[in-house]
Parts: C-alpha cells; sequence; structure tokens
C-alpha cells in the first residue's frame, strides 16, 4: 500500500522533467495505493473477530519502535480515505492539465506533495505508536500546505496557506502535548502502552487531556470556533485535493478524537465523564448550524461546499458525542451508543463519498468556466450534462433526502437522539431532543443551500461569458465522479451491508453487540433500528428508491402526457425589455430572506452604489455589494489579532537597539533571580 | 605559606578588586578605567600565585602567570592603542550619572555579601570571603557594559566582569581547570581584538562611534 503511494511520488520526481508524464505516473501510484488500502481495510473489517493487524517497523530510529497496526477502526477510515484517494487520483490528471498550465517543477512537487498527503493520511489510521502518529500527522499538515499554495499566483491563496499552517501547528502542539503526557506516564510511546498508562489516570487528568486532544484535532476537523481556516483554505487547493481535505483529512481528525476517546484515555469499561459527551455534542450541534448558515450565505461554489464541511463534521460529532454520554451505562444505553456511533462513522463514510463528489463536480466546472463565482455560471446543465447530474446526485445526498446516503446515517443520527433524549431523561435529555431539531433545522437549510447552488450553478441562462462557453470534461474526471456517485446510491440503498462494515469498530470500541445487530434487524436491506425503548420504525430502503424512481417517471408521464392543448412557445412578457440572463434568480437574491432572519448572525453588509448623472430619478448603472462576515473570525480571532499585534508594538517600543540596554535586562533578571533563588 | 596566613591574604586582595572596581565605576575618563582594570587584572594574578603557593596546585601558578600577561599587560596595550588611534573626546560616555552607578554597585556589593552568606557550606576555609566578593566583581562588570556607552568601556567591563568570575572559581574550587581557564581568556583576546578592529574600522570608513549604530535601528 505505501509502495504504491512511494512509487508515485518518487516516479514524480524522477519524470520531473516530463510534466505530463509525471502526473499520469504520480496519479497511478496513488489509484494502487488507495486500492491496495481499500482491500487491507475490507480484509480487516470483513473478519471483526480477527486480531488487530501489527506490522513492526524496522528499527530506524534509536528512540522506539516504530509500528503499524490496523484493528477495525483503523480499517474503517482507511476504507474512506481510500475510496475517495481513487475517486481523485482518477480524476486528477486530467483536471491538472485542462486547469492549470502546470510547470515542470510544479507538477513534480504537486504529485509529490499529493503523494506524501494521500500515504501519510492513510498510514496515519494505522499508526501503532505516538512517534509515528505525530509524524504523519505533522507530514499530512505539511503535504497539504503545499498543495494548498501550489496555486501561488493567487494572494488569497498565501494569506490561506499561512492561516492554515498556523492554526494546523496550534493543534499539533495540542496533540504532541498530549501523546507526550501519555508516553512519559506509561514510559513508552506504543499505543498499548499508552493505553494502560490512560487507564489508570485520575479523573481531573484524564479530562484534562481530552479536552487538549479534542480541541487539537477539533482544529482540523473545523469544529465551530477553530474553523475559521477551513473555508479559506480548502477552496484555494486544486479541486481533486479539496476533495481529499474536506472529505477525508477532516476524517483524520474525528478518528483522532475517537480514538483517544474511547480507546487510549477510556477508563476501561466504565463510563466516560460526561462532560465529554455534552462538550462534544454541544459543539457538534454548533457546528452543524452555524456551517451550514454559513454555507447558505457564500456564493463561492468551493467555500461553500468547505463550510457545508463544517456542518457535517458537526453531524458526524452529534453521533459520537452521544455515543460517548452513553457508553457503558447499561445495557440499553450501551445499544444506543452503538447506534449513535455507527451512525456517525456512517456519516463519515457518507460525507466523505458524496463531498468528494461535489467538489469534483464543483472542479469540473472550475476547470471549464475558470470562476467559482455562482453569480458567474448558470445554464451549465445543458454544456455539462453528466457534470450537472452527478452534481445533483451529490446534492441530494448532502441535504439528507432519501434514497440516498446522507438520509441513511442522519435518519439514524435522529433516532439515536430521540432514543438519547428519552434515555438520559431530565434537562440533559431536552438537550438532546434540542439537538435532533437542530439536525432537523441543518437539513432544511442545507437542502435549500444545494436548491441554490444547484440551481445558481447549472439552471437558468449563463450569466457570463465563460459560462456560456463551457463543454463537457474529460471522460476520466467523469469516471472519477461516477465512482463516488455509485458509492452514494449504494450505501443509501442497502445500508444493511453497510451495517455489516461497522460491527468491528462498533463492538470495539462500544463493547456488546456489533452495529448490524442493533441497527439492521431484518436482513441487509431493511433499515431498523432496536437501539431504544419503543423505537424501532423500520424503513426498507429500495423500496423508497423505486417509490423515488416511480415517482419521477410519473412526474415526466403527467408532464409529457396532456398534449392535447395545442402549445405555443413565446418568449416571457418582460414589460417590453429583451430579457437577458440578468433577469434570473441569482445565488444572492435567494439566499435574501435567510440572511434577513439570521442577520444578527450575518452582520451582513451592503452598498449600493448608483449612478444617476441627469436626475436622480433616472439611475444609469447600478453596482451592489454586499457580504456577510463570519462571527467567529471577527469576534474572536480579530481581538486575539490585534491584541498579539499590539504585544509586539509595545516590545518594540521597549527595545532601544541599544547594546547597554539589552546589557541592562539581562543584569536586571539576573538580579531578580538570585534575589528569588539565590537564598539557599 | 600557612593556609591562616593565604586566607588573610586573599581577604585583602579581595578588598583590593573591590577598590579597584569602584575605580572602573568612577573613573572619568576612558584610560584610567583601563589603568584600573590593568590593575585589578595583576591583583587577580598574586591572588591566584597565593593561592597556588598555598594549595601546591602548579596549574594556579600558570593561571596567575597567564592572567598577568594576557589581562594586565597585553589587552590594556590594545585598548590604549585603539584609544590613542582614533583620539576621540577620552571622557566616558556615560547612560546613568557616575554617582548613580556608584550608589548601585554599592546596593550590588551588599547584596551579594547577604545572598552569600547563605552559602557557606559552599565555601571553602582557605579563600574566606572571595566568594561573594567575586560575585559583587561579576555584577559590577555587568553594570559597566550597562551603565556605559563606548563600546571600549564596555569592553572594560567584560573583562572585570571575567575577572569576577575567575575570582568566583578561585572560591569555590581553586580555580577552574587549565584548560577551560585558557579558553576563556582565548575568548576573552579574541573579543578584544573583534571589538578593536571593528571600532578603528568603524571610525575609519564612517566617522562614527560603535554606539551610534543604534541610529540603524528600523
Amino acid at each position: 500500500m505505501s509502495g504504491g503511494f512511494a512509487s508515485g511520488a518518487l516516479a514524480s520526481l524522477l519524470a520531473a522533467r516530463w510534466p505530463r508524464l509525471a502526473i499520469r505516473l504520480g496519479h497511478l501510484g496513488v489509484l494502487v495505493g488507495a486500492i491496495a488500502g481499500g482491500a487491507t481495510a475490507i480484509d480487516v473489517l470483513a473478519d471483526p473477530s480477527a486480531p488487530a493487524l501489527r506490522i513492526e517497523l524496522p528499527r530506524l530510529m534509536p528512540l522506539a519502535q516504530l509500528a503499524l497496526r490496523v484493528d477495525s477502526l483503523s480499517a474503517f477510515f482507511l476504507l474512506v480515505i481510500s475510496l475517495v484517494a481513487a475517486a481523485a487520483a482518477i480524476y486528477g490528471p486530467a483536471y491538472l492539465e485542462a486547469h492549470g498550465a502546470m510547470g515542470r517543477g510544479r507538477a513534480g512537487a504537486h504529485v509529490l506533495a499529493l503523494g506524501v498527503f494521500v500515504g501519510s493520511m492513510s498510514l496515519l489510521c494505522c499508526a501503532g505508536d505516538a512517534l509515528s502518529f505525530l509524524v504523519l500527522w505533522e507530514a499530512m499538515t505539511l503535504a497539504s500546505y503545499a498543495l494548498v499554495v501550489s496555486e501561488t499566483h493567487r494572494d488569497e491563496n498565501v494569506h490561506a496557506g499561512l492561516l492554515y499552517i498556523v492554526m494546523a501547528h496550534i493543534g499539533t502542539a495540542l496533540i504532541a502535548f498530549v501523546f507526550v503526557t501519555l508516553a512519559e506516564l506509561g514510559n513508552g510511546t506504543d499505543f498499548d502502552v499508552l493505553r494502560t498508562a490512560g487507564h489508570g489516570l485520575p479523573d481531573g487528568v484524564r479530562s484534562g487531556l481530552f479536552f487538549a486532544a479534542f480541541a487539537g484535532f477539533g482544529v482540523k476537523a473545523g469544529v465551530v470556533p477553530l474553523h475559521v481556516w477551513l473555508p479559506h483554505a480548502h477552496p484555494a487547493a486544486p479541486s481533486h485535493v479539496s476533495a481529499l481535505m474536506s472529505g477525508v483529512m477532516l476524517k483524520v481528525a474525528v478518528y483522532g478524537m475517537l480514538r483517544f476517546a474511547f480507546d487510549l484515555l477510556a477508563p476501561g469499561g466504565s463510563p466516560l465523564p460526561a462532560s465529554w459527551g455534552w462538550t462534544v455534542l454541544a459543539l457538534g450541534t454548533l457546528s452543524a448550524v452555524i456551517g451550514v448558515l454559513y454555507a447558505l450565505q457564500q456564493h463561492d461554489l468551493k467555500r461553500l461546499l468547505a463550510f457545508h464541511s463544517v456542518e457535517n463534521v458537526g453531524i458526524i460529532l452529534m453521533g459520537s458525542g452521544l455515543a460517548m454520554l452513553l457508553v457503558h451505562r447499561g445495557d440499553s444505553a450501551n445499544r444506543l451508543a452503538t447506534l449513535a456511533l455507527a451512525a456517525a462513522l456512517l456519516h463519515t463514510l457518507n460525507h466523505a463519498s458524496f463531498k468528494g463528489l461535489l467538489f469534483l463536480g464543483a472542479g469540473a466546472v472550475v476547470c471549464r468556466t475558470h470562476v467559482r463565482n455562482l453569480e458567474d455560471l448558470g445554464g451549465l446543465a445543458r454544456r455539462m450534462p453528466w457534470t450537472s447530474g452527478l452534481f445533483l446526485l451529490g446534492a441530494v445526498a448532502i441535504s439528507a433526502l432519501p434514497p440516498l446516503n446522507g438520509f441513511v446515517s442522519e435518519w439514524m443520527t435522529f433516532q439515536a437522539l430521540l432514543g438519547g433524549g428519552s434515555q438520559v431523561g431530565g434537562g440533559g435529555g431536552l438537550f438532546s431532543v434540542f439537538a435532533a431539531s437542530m439536525l432537523a433545522l441543518t437539513g432544511g437549510l442545507a437542502a435549500a443551500c444545494f436548491v441554490k447552488a444547484f440551481g445558481a450553478t447549472f439552471l437558468g441562462r449563463p450569466r457570463s461569458v465563460h459560462a456560456e462557453a463551457a463543454i463537457e470534461v474529460p471522460r476520466s474526471m467523469i469516471c472519477g465522479m461516477l465512482g463516488l456517485a455509485l458509492a452514494c446510491v449504494a450505501l443509501g440503498v442497502v445500508p444493511g451491508y453497510a451495517m455489516a462494515l461497522l460491527d468491528g469498530p462498533t463492538s470495539s470500541l462500544v463493547g456488546g453487540p456489533g452495529a448490524s445487530a442493533v441497527v439492521t434487524a431484518r436482513g441487509p436491506l431493511v433499515l431498523s433500528s432496536v437501539g431504544g425503548a419503543g423505537f424501532g420504525a423500520a424503513i426498507f430502503m429500495p423500496a423508497i428508491a423505486i417509490l423515488c424512481v416511480a415517482l419521477g417517471i410519473a412526474a415526466w408521464i403527467m408532464r409529457a402526457w396532456p398534449r392535447r392543448p395545442a402549445r405555443r412557445s413565446a418568449p416571457t412578457w418582460t414589460c417590453g425589455f429583451t430579457p437577458t440572463s440578468r433577469f434570473d434568480y441569482s445565488a444572492t437574491a435567494f439566499a435574501k430572506p435567510l440572511r434577513l432572519i439570521f442577520a444578527l448572525l450575518y452582520r451582513p453588509r451592503r452598498q449600493v452604489e448608483r449612478e444617476n448623472p441627469d436626475s436622480p430619478y433616472i439611475i444609469k448603472r447600478m453596482r451592489y455589494h454586499g457580504d456577510v462576515v463570519d462571527l467567529a473570525e471577527t469576534a474572536v480571532y480579530h481581538r486575539f489579532q490585534n491584541a498579539i499585534t499590539s504585544v509586539a508594538g509595545a516590545i518594540r517600543a521597549r527595545s532601544t537597539g541599544r547594546i547597554h540596554g539589552y546589557i541592562g535586562y539581562v543584569l536586571i533578571t539576573l538580579l531578580i533571580v538570585l534575589l528569588l533563588f539565590g537564598k539557599a | 605559606m600557612t593556609p591562616a596566613t593565604a586566607t588573610e591574604l586573599i581577604d585583602d586582595i579581595g578588598g583590593l578588586l573591590l577598590f579597584t572596581m569602584i575605580l572602573i565605576l568612577g573613573a572619568g575618563q576612558v584610560y584610567r578605567a583601563i589603568y584600573a582594570v590593568a590593575a585589578q587584572s595583576v591583583f587577580l594574578g598574586i591572588a591566584g600565585a597565593v593561592l597556588a603557593a598555598a594549595t601546591g596546585n602548579p596549574d594556579l601558578w600558570v593561571i596567575a602567570a597567564i592572567t598577568i600577561a594576557i589581562k594586565a599587560i597585553a589587552l590594556p596595550w590594545l585598548l590604549l592603542r585603539v584609544v590613542k588611534q582614533i583620539e576621540v573626546r577620552l571622557e566616558i560616555d556615560a547612560v546613568i550619572p557616575i554617582s548613580m552607578t556608584l550608589v548601585i554597585a554599592g546596593a550590588i556589593v551588599v547584596l551579594s555579601f547577604y545572598l552569600a552568606a547563605s552559602l557557606g557550606a559552599v565555601r571553602q576555609s582557605i579563600t574566606g570571603d572571595a566568594l561573594p566578593v567575586g560575585v559583587a566583581l561579576m555584577l559590577l562588570g555587568v553594570l559597566v557594559m550597562v551603565s556605559r556607552r563606548k563600546a571600549l568601556t564596555q569592553m572594560v567591563g567584560l573583562f572585570a566582569a571575567e575577572n569576577g568570575i575567575f575570582f568566583t572559581a578561585m572560591a569555590v574550587s581553586q580555580g577552574m581547570p587549565l584548560i577551560i581557564e585558557i579558553g576563556v581568556i582565548l575568548d576573552v583576546i579574541l573579543g578584544a581584538l573583534v571589538m578593536g578592529i571593528l571600532v578603528l574600522r568603524v571610525r575609519s570608513s564612517v566617522d562614527a562611534d560603535i554606539a551610534d549604530l543604534e541610529e540603524l535601528r528600523g
């Protein structure tokens, strides 16, 4: 597996002289690696009772034994990574050739970074000790940074990259702190040693370490107060890399959280501290709602998708948080915890597939039109039929509409939250039900958002010459998208088979029966949960699929049937003007009602300039500019930034540049230290 | 030489070292400070010789000889040469007024004796009150570097601080090993050479003192 990535990366170096060859070979290496990774993952997942696969690496460093260890949780995330990586590898070469004039060295560097990025993510999930985990984590961060700034001719990309790398390193520092603390307690770096050390911790220390790790991984996952880098960095990368970052890299952070919460820091067999679950659940709910609300107001296609990643990570965290709350608190609570965890993990896989699909679709649009602003697109459905169809499929999936996969996992999350509400009871139960209602709101807003995104991009008339000139993308790019689309459909229609994959991870983390025993009571096709008290509504997913298809056919027949009255086609009456594409409903206009409702959050700014030279009643030209601010960015980060700047200014004012001044500081420090500690 | 006489002698020399230090601090002109530091180094060499005679450690003889040859003769000669070459105002450029410096110096001496009182266990019987004197010399040397603006006087301060470290080392462990002592002295020589060359070069090419370079701050 790693051989594939490494050979891809190396091939790119050797072939740096021939950019096309470098790109092809590099992506081929990634594809081979991804297929090998997927095969390994399925192999491990298929047999949940088998012991974890363990590979000892040769002792390269004198410090510690490095090891790879693939247990079922690792294997599941490896599967998620491999799925999107394979699609991106098929999609990538054509995209890079069509989109960017890649220079010689750049193509090599790009493919090298891609190989390192995917390879380190895959191996990260299989890391068996703290040292290799940290090294791979850092490699992943740096490689993705290189990819974010690979289109350096745009200033905003450089800025986004800087923001990303600073925040990512704050996260890494927190994770490293937790690892080092555990390693010191256990006197070793292997996960087995850390686990033993973690089991014996006092509760205060355990929670402190968990929250540090949660914050560290939260930065990477884009949990709401820490998400500000994400909408800047994800769109900046080439589209198939955005798909990998959004669809997969966030999941690696989720993997880290689950690994710490349920495995390394867990007090073996007894319930986790309640504060963990509540925090994760609350922040997950916040992320879901805030993410989708901001996504609604974005008019940059890729940025919109990036904000949706914040939302979906929130949904995953809602499930994980509930599972943390309920685990090991009695038999029926444990079954609910299994349901919640299965929902979270399934949503991880689902989000990877549909978000990957959407980013690849957005990339197809970008590479043909070279614009990302929704207002400059439009009318692409006729020009790019495959892309628009596949994008629509992804949009339906992310909006949690049956019969696609987004619905399955969100429905399971709902059930878990409602069941959790009755299980916990009291104020906490109320909060759980509140979270469920927020999830419903999120689903609705996501649907609205994708009506906007799809409508503005593909329907109506082209609003710019770029959109008018667009043609369908090459076949290999469509193949990449098609693979993910098939995954979306398969996971939606036959969720029972996916449940079988989740058996291993859920039973190893939560204990008790696996996911398929809890969720699908009646065969692989029926989605039903026996988790909560009295919750057991069965949904036969293929029936829903057939129903939807039948409805679609019926609607088509209804439209096509009554051809009796003569049809006359004439242009719409437009008050005497010639209709232009500017008459279309724009994305900004579509989002306006919600902008007004949530004005408190958005703090919208609008600016209208009118040119009326002759009379105030005759307007020659109008210019409208409006945007919304990210409250976290302005309220927290800008203040923080200002504080740092003013401290730096103060230090600068105190630096005289005189050498005796500096020696003076040394002398004063020395005297103070002598006074404080000199007296033995 | 009996240990008792050695202790007495070293205590007396400690007093002389402090006195020369006060002279350095109070010197109004550059060359006086240089003469004072040369005298201080001579006393330090004598202290080393006394200790060598009392303990019979042959290394200390070498160190004492090197101290007198280099710190009392060669380096002051070099500094005086630089002073003559650049022919500047010979007044000390004080950042802190001299009287104020002397007051601070008094406080530092009191502080070091106060601190050393608690360190009785570290002291050797033979060197008596050398430890607080050494600590005071070192801190006062740094004080010279802080309170004077000219590069030359800062160099004098560095020599004085180095003397203090040497004396402290003698007080707690009969001097540092020979190899380290030689290394330290080489460092000081190198520092003095670099400083001397820099001062002369800056003077000859832009007609400014090193201290004026702070104007370059961005």
